[in-house]
């Protein structure tokens, strides 16, 4: 199979990865702050190595990172905690549903002015529309992806939190795309990623990280401290931790962080790239084949393209054909196809990850062509 | 019991026979032009449950066959089964009539309240067939195999213990050989004279009585009918009868998946499997509009929906959001797997 599928979720895992999970089933079997014994400590051991590569990650300390089921968890946790009723929110059109459907839901629960930056006609965001809209609408949140997970168009993360900052609004970024491949240390208040896709880990595992701001719990329950109170604990990072944590994931989660450390993730992102762009020139010397992304270096390795003969899905079955894994479809992103023109049937989507040979490029192009 | 006097009084029913009808159940599968026949027969027989199983809407081109269907029932594109059952109900209170707008497949079957006294092949697909033939092997339930296109039809009684479906064709034909009723078009004296057959078969199995050994065969326009005889043993190599194997019960069938926000279905196939997109653009030529074969595919349009397969059979169906009506039109028109 030639997977192009990495903005999902990466494929293979390195074998560290498998190991270190296998170890936590063979060796471990219980979670940290849930006992005493050797066991226990060595879980516990593993863990806060686990939060202490994320903070690195992010710029942050390790006892302001809590991991969650996934980023879908964290962004809706930290939405829901920061958005008081009446408050105002900036997002963008590029948006996840795990960002948009939160947001649309707390906008008719709490009477949010809920406001979205369009795309400019590169497709892209500038710093001078994150200005306005912050001037305009004064919120109190801006909330933003890294990169596009439909286009790759990736943006500048650090001067949106600089201006962010100067206008007094909490920042969340949303580093999905871009964890494990870009520089996270951008001065976001808050980072949330998953850790399945370019980081490498295995699925059930994502984090929030914050730059030392508070929030409120919004799920309660056991978190292995405090325990003899009935009261949640509200001190990061065990107060958004409630319920048995997925401690197999954390050891991939630690093992993946460490096989693709800063270096490797530069590298990463560089053949990454390469690949995208390979492929964006391959395809769009096929006839028919229009890009809807930005061209050139600076983007996310992920693309989308439609054609003119054949519907999005049609491409799919006929990569599928060919034992080419690709997307196809709407790419849970509801607000971007509108501005892209793709609202009908979506885009196929091709994110590659950083091995991928031209045989295998000229395949994906053979299949279609 | 007054309105089934006449009935009563062909010798091998009587009052004890009728009884047996009363408590007996039959499983109707597929609610065209042989299920609608079928049920009308057995309902008005006072068979005591009749179930009907469709998982199609009535269209106007069914009208001409397919009776207990009325112009409203197409206007209104009301499933199949939820139609008839309603008509039947008005010929006969006595008889409890279930529809399940469903795909027969394994699943289904698994969720049957009890089993049936006897089952009736109302399909237009050989999948579902062979799906039929292994369960009710496995649970020892007789079935009662139809089919009918152009001016020809057959029929077969297949009993617990064999010879089964199996023996006579191991592996389901391929659709594209067989032909359907979109393709080769259907008589309805066809139907009629092969759930004639059919039914009088079935009632005999409630009744307790020997049934026909052989295949049933017609050709209404040549005035040609007959019984065809097979082997009174099951084959020697049958998985089935043989070696205890129901292969169509642990088999994928295709799944279909509405994809994302489109109004639109995928089928998808079992891994390896592979079509021959030119037989079935030469099949469909003529019949379906707008039959295009590229070197990756092969679309048509019908039914109102558009079609494309691809060389492992995989098949989007555009214009359509139900996985179910999007797998009758892909067992209808493409029809592999």
């Amino acid at each position: 199979m030639i997977y192009l599928d990495h903005a999902a979720t990466s494929f293979p895992k390195p074998p560290e990865v498998l190991d270190a999970v296998r170890r936590w089933f063979s060796e471990v079997g219980v979670s940290a702050d849930r006992g005493d014994g050797p066991h226990c400590q060595d879980a516990r051991v593993e863990v806060a190595a686990a939060r202490s590569l994320v903070a690195d990650l992010v710029g942050t300390k390790s006892g302001l990172v809590a991991f969650h089921s996934g980023a879908t968890e964290s962004l809706n946790l930290v939405l829901r905690a920061l958005l008081r009723p009446g408050d105002g929110v900036v997002a963008t059109a590029f948006e996840h549903s795990s960002v948009a459907r939160p947001l649309v839901t707390l906008q008719k629960e709490r009477d949010l002015r809920l406001h979205v930056i369009p795309p400019d006609a590169d497709g892209a965001l500038s710093v001078d529309a994150v200005v306005t809209a912050l001037a305009m609408h004064r919120p109190a949140v801006f909330v933003f992806p890294h990169a596009s997970n439909v286009t790759g168009a990736c943006f500048d993360a650090a001067a949106f939190c600089d201006v962010a900052r100067r206008a007094g609004v909490v920042t969340v970024l949303d580093a999905c795309q871009t964890a494990g491949l870009f520089d996270l240390r951008v001065g976001a208040d808050f980072v949330v990623a998953s850790g399945h896709k370019a980081l490498l880990g295995p699925p059930g595992i994502g984090f929030v990280a914050s730059r030392e701001r508070e929030l409120s719990p919004q799920k309660q329950g056991g978190t292995g401290s405090s325990a003899a109170l009935a009261e949640h604990p509200t001190r990061w990072p065990y107060a958004f931790e409630a319920g048995t944590p997925n401690t197999p994931a954390i050891f991939g989660l630690a093992a993946a962080l460490r096989y693709r450390d800063a270096v490797a993730r530069s590298a990463a992102l560089a053949a990454s790239v390469a690949n995208t762009v390979a492929l964006a020139e391959a395809l769009v010397r096929l006839p028919g084949v229009s890009l809807v992304a930005p061209t050139g270096h600076a983007r996310a390795p992920v693309l989308s393209f439609v054609h003119a003969d054949f519907d999005p899905a049609e491409i799919g079955a006929m990569l599928a054909a060919a034992d080419i894994h690709v997307r196809t479809g709407f790419h849970c992103a509801p607000w971007l196809h509108r501005h892209l023109g793709t609202e009908l049937a979506g885009t196929v989507r091709v994110s590659p990850g950083p091995d991928l040979s031209p045989a295998e490029i000229a395949a994906v192009a053979a299949a279609i062509g | 019991m007054e309105r089934y006097s006449r009935q009563m009084r062909v010798a091998g029913v009587g009052p004890e026979g009728q009884r047996r009808l009363l408590a007996s159940r039959a499983l109707i599968v597929g609610c065209g032009a042989l299920g609608t026949h079928a049920a009308t027969a057995l309902v008005r027989a006072g068979v005591g449950e009749v179930e009907l199983v469709d998982r199609d809407i009535v269209e106007w081109s069914n009208l001409q066959r397919q009776i207990l269907f009325t112009e409203a029932d197409a206007r209104d594109a009301v499933p199949k089964a939820v139609a008839a059952a309603a008509h039947l109900r008005s010929a006969n209170a006595d008889c409890r009539v279930t529809a399940h707008v469903a795909d027969c497949n394994v699943e289904f079957l698994a969720h049957l309240a009890s089993e049936p006294t006897v089952v009736l092949d109302g399909t237009d697909n050989f999948a579902t067939r062979y799906v039929l033939n292994d369960w009710c092997a496995r649970h020892a339930v007789p079935w009662i195999y139809a089919g009918a296109v152009g001016t020809e039809g057959a029929a077969m009684v297949l009993r617990p213990g064999g010879p089964c479906l199996r023996c006579l064709w191991p592996e389901p034909p391929r659709q594209a050989d067989v032909g359907n009723c979109e393709t080769a078009g259907i008589l309805a004296p066809a139907i009629a004279a092969v759930v004639a057959f059919q039914v009088a078969e079935a009632m005999k199995v409630m009744l307790g009585a020997d049934t026909t050994r052989g295949v049933f065969t017609c050709d209404v326009w040549r005035g040609q009918y007959g019984v065809l005889p097979v082997a009174s043993a099951p084959a020697e190599d049958c998985v089935v009868c043989r070696g205890r194997a129901f292969p169509a019960l642990v088999g994928e069938r295709p799944g279909a998946v509405t994809l994302c926000g489109r109004d639109a279905v995928q089928i998808d196939v079992p891994r390896g499997a592979s079509v021959d997109l030119d037989a079935i653009a030469a099949r469909l030529t003529g019949i379906a509009v707008d039959v295009v074969r590229t070197a990756h595919l092969l679309r048509f349009k019908a039914d109102g929906c558009r079609f494309s397969v691809f060389p492992d059979g995989r098949t989007l169906v555009f214009g359509v959001h139900d996985p179910l009506r999007a797998r009758a039109l892909f067992d209808r028109w493409v029809g592999v797997a």
